[in-house]
């Protein structure tokens, strides 16, 4: 019965390679839209912060198909300019854009979560404010950051289904061509919820891998190490005073 | 093309209807999320181990599947095995269910913060379980997931626009629908994009509200 899904197995699992691949340029697009937006909106400058939220509560405010519709069909008329919009790349803009404006805020808290001792000795050291975000404050959020942007890049996987809308051939697109081919509409709607969920998965295991090698993560494991050690066995006063082993 | 006033008056009415059609979708799928979520959460922790299971998968199931293909499922493969259902049922359906498992997590994590005391002196007051969840446990929780619950309908109004996908005469399928007629799509998406930006205000006006009051009441 589920052979003629079958015959179309590599035509799913191409569109399977081109949902991933939109993926996962949204998902870098939207870390760096994220980082950007995140960063503006803890400016020092008021009208800076406004702007940068303002833009954020405007691309929250509407789902990401309105604005890939609004992006595909409707921009190319306005600004007529404009080259017309290859669906793929209309898709990953949009995506990152959408996608960056809720990842803008994990950074903020992220940034914020930081100790504010910490601006304040890089100032105290003379650090050029950019230095002091990019070398000291960034890669301690981080281990605020990885995790909300965790769900976030599982939640971008599942948006990017709506790309299919604008004739991008990716998993959802080549289902449904095969479905009104063979039919087999349960077959084949079974077969790419799977995928997705797996897709999703390893979106999830790939970012608890990341969570572990970030620069603070490691280096509080490696501060735990050697504290553990004079707890085992013998009372502290009779523990030799190594502490690294 | 530049934008064309009269053709934007000439579809605006057709758009507004959209609106109302996306407000009712979005009534009917928050009524089934914020109950159906809570009814998973409570059965989550009240029926042991295997309950929990049963919830557990049923959650991660829903998130990690999207909610396109679930649409699609439901409107071409539940008619084979005999459901037929019109498309604004199945869409109210979907979205309904895939956040009431969203919710039900809400509810789960207030619940879960309930200090246990609580549950001990209406033990101890030898309260029936039925008073206990209904008057103390669930009033409790439902407090404390207030604001996470109106952001999930917020999203929930948000993600209605994919019931267009279906035939379902949201506002964006108005928009669509007027730009097919015409060959003019500027003026239907520009106005339908403008429509559910200012449809959010309602929720922001109703979140800052309940964050005054309670700002309020800790004050």
């Amino acid at each position: 019965m589920m052979t003629a899904v079958f015959e179309y197995f590599p035509a799913i699992l191409d569109g399977l390679l081109t949902t991933a691949i939109v993926a996962l340029l949204s998902i870098i697009g939207a870390a760096i839209v994220s980082v950007l937006l995140g960063v503006l909106r803890n400016s020092g400058q008021m009208h800076v912060r406004a702007a940068a939220g303002g833009a954020v509560e405007l691309l929250r405010g509407a789902s990401a198909l309105v604005y890939l519709f609004w992006a595909y069909y409707a921009l190319p008329a306005l600004v007529p300019e404009l080259p017309r919009f290859d669906p793929f790349i209309a898709s990953i803009a949009v995506l990152s854009l959408v996608g960056g404006a809720y990842g803008s805020e994990i950074v903020r808290g992220g940034l914020q979560a930081v100790p504010r001792g910490q601006s304040d000795a890089c100032r105290a050291l003379g650090l050029r404010p950019h230095q002091a975000l990019i070398r000291v404050i960034l890669p301690q959020a981080l281990s605020q950051i990885v995790p909300g942007f965790a769900s976030l890049a599982v939640d971008l996987v599942k948006w990017t289904s709506i790309v299919s809308f604008v004739g991008v051939q990716d998993v959802l697109y080549v289902a449904n061509s095969v479905r009104s081919i063979t039919y087999e509409t349960t077959a084949v709607f079974l077969i790419v919820a799977a995928l997705y969920w797996v897709l999703c998965l390893l979106v999830s295991l790939t970012f608890l891998a990341i969570e572990r090698t970030l620069p603070l993560n490691r280096a509080l494991r490696a501060s735990r190490r050697p504290t553990e050690l004079p707890l085992k066995g013998r009372p502290l006063s009779a523990q030799p005073l190594v502490l690294q082993e | 093309m530049s934008w064309d006033w009269s053709y934007a008056a000439q579809i605006l009415p057709d758009l507004l209807w959209g609106v109302w059609v996306t407000v009712v979708v979005t009534t009917a799928c928050s009524a089934i999320a914020l109950t159906g979520g809570l009814a998973i959460a409570v059965i989550g922790s009240t029926c042991g181990p295997a309950g929990r299971l049963c919830v557990r998968v049923m959650i991660e199931l829903f998130r990690g599947v999207p909610i396109l293909v679930l649409l699609y499922f439901g409107f071409y493969a539940l008619p084979q095995i005999g459901v037929t259902l019109a498309p604004a049922a199945i869409g109210i359906l979907v979205l309904g269910v895939v956040y009431a498992a969203y919710c039900s997590e809400v509810y789960r994590g207030a619940l879960m913060t309930i200090p246990p005391g609580i549950h001990d002196a209406c033990v101890a007051l030898s309260l029936p379980t039925r008073v206990i969840w209904l008057r103390v446990l669930l009033p409790l929780a439902i407090q404390k997931s207030m604001p996470a619950l109106i952001n999930y309908v917020l999203v929930l109004y948000r993600q209605s626009a994919f019931l267009f996908a279906i035939g379902v005469p949201v506002l964006l399928a108005r928009a669509q629908i007027a730009g097919y007629q015409s060959f003019r799509y500027l003026e239907p998406y520009t106005l339908a994009g403008l429509l559910y930006l200012l449809m959010n205000l309602p929720f922001v006006y109703l979140l800052h509200r309940y964050r005054m009051t309670n700002a309020g009441a800790h004050a």
